[in-house]
């Protein structure tokens, strides 16, 4: 049975730094409740919006970025609907049909499939920027139990940037890569930090053939996503099968039971009184796409094309990329003449792994190593003075909890001559079933090897060769 | 009695007045007679008013010489003040006092104008006659049976019963120049963003304008000088306006304009017109416009609409009362059921049906096409020629006599939305009396005309002798 599924990104700005139409701070979250509000956002009698350049012209640069036909000017329209946390009771919005011109008609989602290692595409109908609403919160949690409401309007007036699909996109996976690249997109573009709470939420289009088109509002998570759009698509083949009639509706999705609930039956028609809004001139994209282009914007596909061009393999490139300020320490290092395939390999495998590990956040660019630092490790590979794993074992624990690390020394190198001496002395048994052919015996005194080298660099594969040729040449003994 | 800010305030520079003693003089003529006339939705206090009149002194003392040093200025209560309530004529902002003035406010307190208080109105500056208020009715200084013109009905009168000698109102079809023609005082709707709209409650964003309101040609020049000029906190404001005066004045009539008029308006009209002629001013007349006659409806479609989307706002939330209710949506129902007059809920809900879907192709964009049209022809008629009609077809109507017909009433808009449709700017100032009722004239020029405006109707001014004229004075 055929499905298909269509996606409504509202994605904030973080990073714009003001609100949509105010000078009110962008990032909302650090403040005490309705604090970060000024006489426009709270939509005060003859306050005025005026809009703000820095929320449009990243905008404007992630439509470049998604190939977007762009229009020449753009138009804010007015959406009527009453609500506690709209306080003018009319969002500004951007709405073609509304007698508006949005930011993007049209543009492709390119997203990269990892696992297939493929650059897939689903289209863009438009995106538009709009105002956030503020918040509402209720005393007990929820509608129900609490007595009280309370609305905070920190958020209102942040700028979100709407971004549309086509219902086009093959499987929920498919979904969940889609919105992830989209988010990491405007990261590298400068314009969100979709790590920030609350800071991206997905409408989901789903329709089994045969039934009619369930919207699932408010997602919060790329992974509830895909969570979701499996459980639909499983919800709505159960009634099509079962010869049950699908009919259109809004649907919630909660993610602690991971089912869908209905939230209003056959969508009454919407009547949102559209209209350009008078306070807000038409506003030439132009002049402010030039700057946009001046920027000289990156994007995941393209840092992912510089990896890879430096000879490092598309899966390491790929777990280089996803991590911003992983693929610009990258990038930093190897521009000042690091080894691109070792230094891709410290960063994006051992490195990564061990600030995972250290439950260390990613994400936060001093917490990868100094490009000059990497440097220095990548020639002591490069030039054999070290071996990759004695650095791996030495070096990167201590460099995660030190990222400028001055002094890059080793232990003094223990001689394995002597050590397999003696841990062929203590195990005799493990020689004896080595000389009886059972292979596995040798991974054992390797391992005993190095761990009485605890502490001092030693190379594996060394110490395995070095080991061999010893049983070999006291296999006379036995 | 002839009284002029702009002499007062030489007066006050030079020492020869004292602000405190003008200003309580002020102060006490408002206790006097405010109570007939309410013109006044608030007023400010005597020892606020004092001690604003001493730090002015001091300031002159110390050798500054503010444009409006020490004058009385009453201010519409549809502009934004942080020292003095801002109702907009309407209950459901009863007691709001705005966290910030308006642009203009703070401008006029740079140049040491004194703000004495806050006009009455048309609740949110819906109507022509100051009826709707939800404070009462304005009455007319020149005839108390009959109503001063609205919206900025307060403003007019405060002007003409001299409690103000300055005052703001606001234009969005004309209502600053109808009360001024109906109160022997000056007003003029300066072109579509000359002036900051920043803190003026919206009617129709795209309409309107604040407006100067003076009992002279001088004093009028005056307040706009002060009160113009770009803003960032307003998107619509234009930068760097630059002033487009016509180099020889020549005058058009058009009959379109003026036959529908009563007979005393068009004698009024014609009388000075030939007056002009005298001057050496060249008038020329024509028949007829192609799109004027659409322009009543054009106009209070577009302003409906807007206005249907500028008061969502006023639900309980913030302000008015909202009451214990099963659900939000009720709450909010009936808080502006209980607190928006029946002409605020009319036009809101005809706004909503211009812009509902199935209508709003008729209605809204119909609209927005015929008012392009007519801006287009307005432009071209004015590019060489100031336009002149009457202000109002009628004579100040008596109390009550409109108010129940609402196709009479808007009809009292017909000279004057069309300057508001265009963005042109607007001049209404008396021309003549007839039965001790005051007639106006307005003349409208191209977009930044403002100066070519004021030269002519200084001359104007000086033809028909009325300036600095007071009702019972
Ligand atoms: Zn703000």
């Amino acid at each position: 049975m055929k499905y298909k599924i269509g996606l409504e990104i509202h994605t904030q700005l973080t990073e714009a730094g003001t609100k949509l139409f105010c000078g009110c701070d962008s990032n909302y979250r650090k403040y005490k409740p309705n604090t970060n509000v000024c006489p426009v956002c709270l939509g005060l009698p003859g306050a005025l919006p005026v809009p703000r350049k820095q929320p449009i012209i990243l905008a404007l640069a992630v439509a470049e970025t998604f190939n977007c036909r762009i229009p020449e000017s753009m138009v804010f329209t007015r959406k009527h609907y009453f609500y506690p946390d709209l306080l003018k009771n009319y969002q500004i919005t951007q709405y073609e049909k509304g007698g508006g011109m949005p930011v993007c008609l049209g543009g492709t989602l390119k997203y990269y499939d990892p696992d297939l290692d493929l650059w897939k595409k689903v289209k863009l109908r438009r995106m538009n920027i709009e105002e956030d609403p503020g918040k509402t919160e209720y005393s007990e949690g929820n509608i129900l139990a609490s007595e009280f409401a309370y609305v905070d309007y920190n958020r209102s007036g942040v700028p979100l940037l709407e971004v549309v699909t086509e219902p086009e996109i093959p499987t929920p996976r498919d979904a969940r890569k889609a919105v992830e690249y989209l988010l990491l997109t405007m990261e590298y573009v400068g314009a969100m930090n979709p790590r920030l709470e609350g800071s991206f939420r997905v409408d989901a289009n789903i329709s089994v053939e045969g039934g009619e088109r369930i919207e699932v509002k408010n997602i919060g998570s790329t992974l509830d996503l895909e969570r979701a759009l499996r459980y639909e698509i499983f919800r709505q083949r159960k009634i099509v099968e079962g010869k049950g009639v699908v009919e259109r509706e809004t649907r919630h999705w909660d993610p602690v039971r991971g089912i869908t609930k209905s939230l209003r039956s056959k969508e009454s028609e919407e009547e949102y009184l559209y209209f350009p809004d008078p306070d807000i001139p038409m506003i030439s994209t132009e002049p402010l796409l030039k700057e946009v282009r001046k920027r000289n914007i990156t994007t995941p596909e393209k840092i992912m094309e510089r990896v890879s061009r430096l000879g490092v393999n598309r899966r390491t490139a790929w777990s280089l990329v996803t991590i911003k300020a992983c693929a610009e320490t990258f990038l930093e290092a190897v521009s000042i003449g690091a080894d691109p395939i070792i230094s891709s390999r410290i960063l994006a495998i051992d490195y990564k792994g061990h600030l995972r590990k250290s439950g260390m956040n990613l994400y936060k660019r001093k917490n990868w190593p100094d490009p000059i630092v990497l440097k220095k490790i990548s020639d002591l590979i490069r030039n054999k003075v070290y071996t990759y794993d004695e650095i791996k074992y030495n070096i990167i624990p201590k460099l995660v909890n030190d990222p400028k690390m001055i002094h890059i020394t080793l232990p003094e190198k223990a001689s394995p001559e002597k050590l397999i001496t003696e841990v062929m002395n203590e195990e005799r048994k493990a020689v004896w079933d080595f000389y009886q052919g059972k292979k596995e015996a040798l991974d054992y005194l390797v391992g005993k090897v190095l761990k009485k080298a605890y502490g001092k660099a030693m190379d594996p594969k060394k110490v395995r060769k070095l080991l061999e040729e010893s049983l070999y040449k006291s296999s006379n003994i036995y | 009695m002839k009284l002029t800010a702009s002499s007062i305030r030489d007066e006050i520079i030079k020492g020869n007045m004292d602000i405190e003693d003008y200003i309580l003089g002020k102060l006490e003529l408002i206790r006097k007679n405010d109570k007939k006339i309410n013109a006044f939705i608030s007023i400010d206090s005597e020892g606020f008013l004092r001690e604003r009149a001493r730090n002015i002194k001091m300031g002159i003392r110390s050798g500054k010489k503010p444009m409006l040093a020490g004058i009385a200025i009453s201010i519409k209560d549809v502009i934004s003040t942080s020292f003095l309530p801002t109702t907009a004529g309407s209950k459901i902002l009863e007691g709001y006092i705005p966290p910030f003035n308006a642009t203009v406010v703070e401008k006029i307190l740079k140049e040491g104008g004194i703000v004495i208080g806050k006009t009455n109105l048309d609740e949110f500056a819906m109507g022509s006659t100051t009826e709707f208020s939800a404070y009462g009715p304005t009455r007319n200084p020149w005839d108390l049976e009959r109503v001063a013109g609205g919206s900025s009905g307060g403003s007019a009168a405060s002007l003409s019963y001299g409690a103000a000698d300055l005052s703001l109102g606001s234009d969005t079809g004309g209502s600053a120049r109808l009360p001024a023609s109906y109160t022997c005082t000056f007003g003029l709707k300066p072109t579509y963003g000359l002036v900051s709209r920043y803190g003026l409650i919206p009617y129709a964003n795209s309409l309107e304008q604040i407006s100067p309101m003076a009992r002279s040609m001088e004093d009028l020049a005056l307040l706009l000088k002060v009160i113009k000029g770009y803003d960032e906190k307003d998107a619509t404001s234009i930068p760097r306006a630059e002033e487009k005066s016509y180099e020889k004045f020549k005058v058009c009539v058009i009959e379109d304009l003026v036959r529908d008029s009563d007979r005393p308006i068009k004698s009024s009209l014609y009388n000075l017109l030939y007056k002009l002629e005298l001057e050496g001013i060249e008038t020329e007349y024509r028949e007829r416009l192609d799109y004027i006659n659409y322009a009543l409806p054009v106009y209070y479609t577009i302003a409906f609409a807007e206005a249907s989307s500028n008061l969502a706002r006023y639900d309980g939330k913030l302000y008015g009362k909202m009451g214990n209710s099963e659900t939000y949506k009720k709450a909010s129902i009936d808080t502006r059921k209980s607190n928006l007059g029946l002409e605020v809920r009319k036009r809101i809900l005809m706004g909503v049906l211009t812009l509902s879907e199935g209508f709003k192709n008729e209605y809204y964009i119909a609209a927005t096409k015929g008012r392009r049209l007519i801006r287009d022809e307005i432009l071209k008629v004015t590019k060489d020629c100031i336009l002149v009609s009457p202000v109002s077809p009628i004579l100040p109507p008596r109390i009550g006599e409109k108010i129940d017909d609402p196709l009479k009433l808007y009809a009292m808009d017909v000279y004057t939305v069309i300057a508001n449709l265009a963005g042109i700017p607007a001049l209404a100032l008396p021309s003549s009396f007839y039965n001790g009722l005051p007639i106006g004239v307005q003349f409208m020029g191209k977009p930044f005309s403002e100066s070519s405006l004021i030269r002519l109707g200084l001359i104007i001014e000086k033809i028909t002798g009325i300036s600095g004229v007071i009702a019972g004075g």
